[in-house]
């Protein structure tokens, strides 16, 4: 059994990093920056999601019993809902229950009780299918004792339609600073390997296998990819961070996802980006200075 | 040993390079291969050390046949053989010692074992004071004798020298001719590429002449022919 030292491996790959200093930067800035770019798009989708599940504009509809309904009449309405199409499920929501919620969401109801609450009891009815919505909401509305259907339908199409936006706007940064990340890192990798040609040829002539010539390249890539994350972890906190401030003072109706809940997936989806980045700018820089 | 039958090499420009070569050599055998400039030496070594593939024939090294030879197998192939150049193709950043066991290092052997070959190669080619001294530290026939003891370090059964005196005055040129022959003595195939006319003369082994892609003379203990 051959026995290879991996410090060999390891000690190669940081010379190489640090003989070729300015363009391994080069490389870390460009990585980090896609990161950052990735990241905070992912972020932003992520508590858009967030919010249309807070406001219940995915698939809900709300519907308000008249204010002076019995009892019995708005639990016919229930039963009524429930025998439709397209229903997912039906939740009745009583006045009291409902004052509770605003009260959780807002804090300028402090003088409202149930003495004086204004709000009718409700049902919030999760539907199938989008497309079917309007039919829904026409059935809705000839159902005696409902004074008001609240789709907001318009509102989740607008938000979903900034949401894809986004979405469009992420995929172009993420096609072009990739293809620029990863073409800075071959030519950082290119610049090691020539710089290192003759020990490579040396190397061929001896007698070593691909992989024992590649390996170093393949760590150092690496590490421009372990670098750039957590690089780019601290700055999106950072930002993250900053944002969130503004939010939360600013636009106290939106919800916004502390980075304590997201951390780890912040960085791990980092570091296995970067990695990959890197590795695959190290394999495709390799590929012509290998053949024995 | 090494077996050229037929062999023909020809370049993607269309230059034919060898045109039909026919050599035989034995294991254990010592032979000059000699000629002008563009001859076709360079291209037989190329083929030998499978850095270039040849372009129809067969040709054989050991139970390598190399016109079938995969990528794959190339490292294993070249563990055959110690290879020296006219540049001498050292590590100016490692030491005697760290240059010759780093091709043992790159197959994978045991720093223990490292540790007894090395002085024991480098007392074979008479550098035994000097292992931790640095190539430009040393002269040119002892950087000559470093790869020397380099391409010997994973024991060869095949040694191949390309102009091994080409950058060495005439009297380090005979010392490494003769830590050639004494390679040769203990059983290494040793093939010297030069265009040294005297030191061919001198050592009266087989001789190989080449001209414009074949092979124009083949005689033991033969002459370096200038007329070919």
């Amino acid at each position: 059994m051959r026995r290879y030292n991996p410090f060999y491996f390891i000690g190669q790959a940081f010379e190489g990093l640090f003989r070729n200093s300015v363009m391994s930067f080069a490389s870390v800035a460009v990585l980090m920056s896609l990161l950052v770019v990735i990241g905070g798009f992912t972020l932003l989708v992520t508590n858009i999601d967030v919010n249309l599940e807070q406001f219940g504009l995915i698939n809900q509809i709300v519907v308000f019993c008249e204010p002076d309904a019995s009892e019995s009449e708005i639990e016919d309405i229930g039963i009524a809902i429930g025998k439709l199409d397209n229903i997912a499920k039906v939740e009745h929501v009583t006045k009291a229950e409902g004052l509770e919620q605003m009260k959780d969401q807002y804090d300028i109801y402090d003088d409202v009780d149930e003495n004086n609450n204004p709000l009718p009891d409700s049902y919030v009815i999760t539907y199938e299918e989008n497309e079917k919505v309007v039919e829904l909401d026409y059935q809705l509305k000839q159902i005696p004792g409902i004074a008001k259907v609240n789709n907001r339908l318009e509102l989740a199409t607008t938000i979903e339609n900034f949401k894809h936006g986004v979405m469009l706007v992420f995929v172009w940064f993420l096609a072009i600073l990739g293809v620029v990340s990863i073409f800075i890192i071959i030519n950082t990798i290119k610049l090691s390997v020539f710089s290192r040609r003759n020990e490579i040829s040396i190397m061929q002539y001896v007698g070593a296998t691909g992989w024992f010539i590649s390996l170093p390249y393949i760590i150092e890539g690496a590490v421009i990819g372990i670098v750039s994350s957590v690089a780019a972890y601290f700055i999106e906190w950072y930002i993250y961070s900053y944002i969130e401030r503004l939010v939360m003072t600013d636009l106290q109706m939106i919800t916004f996802l502390p980075f304590s809940d997201i951390r780890g997936f912040v960085l791990w989806g980092f570091i296995g980006l970067g990695v990959v980045t890197g590795v695959l700018g190290s394999v495709i820089s390799l590929g012509r200075y290998l053949k024995q | 040993m090494i077996d050229f039958v037929n062999v023909k090499k020809a370049y993607p420009n269309g230059t034919m390079a060898l045109k039909g070569i026919n050599l035989h050599i034995d294991e254990g055998e010592f032979v000059f291969v000699c000629g002008p400039s563009g001859a076709g030496k360079s291209t037989l070594m190329k083929l030998l050390l499978r850095e270039e593939r040849i372009t129809s024939g067969k040709l054989t090294v050991g139970e390598y046949d190399l016109s079938e030879l995969s990528e794959f197998k190339v490292p294993y192939y070249r563990r055959e053989l110690g290879v020296v150049f006219q540049d001498f193709r050292l590590f100016p950043k490692k030491t005697v010692f760290e240059n010759v066991a780093f091709a043992m290092e790159v197959v994978g052997t045991p720093r223990s074992k490292i540790v007894r070959r090395v002085p024991a190669i480098l007392n074979t080619v008479n550098l035994s004071g000097k292992q931790d001294s640095f190539p430009h530290e040393i002269s040119g026939g002892e950087q000559q004798r470093v790869a020397l003891a380099r391409a010997l370090a994973n024991n060869p059964k095949v040694v191949i020298a390309d102009e091994p005196t080409g950058n060495i005055d005439p009297k380090m040129s005979l010392e490494i001719m003769s830590l050639l022959i004494k390679i040769n003595k203990i059983g290494k195939t040793v093939i010297v590429v030069t265009h040294e006319k005297d030191l061919v003369d001198y050592y009266k082994q087989r001789v190989v002449m080449l001209n414009d892609g074949l092979i124009t003379e083949d005689r033991v203990g033969g002459m370096f022919n200038e007329e070919v």
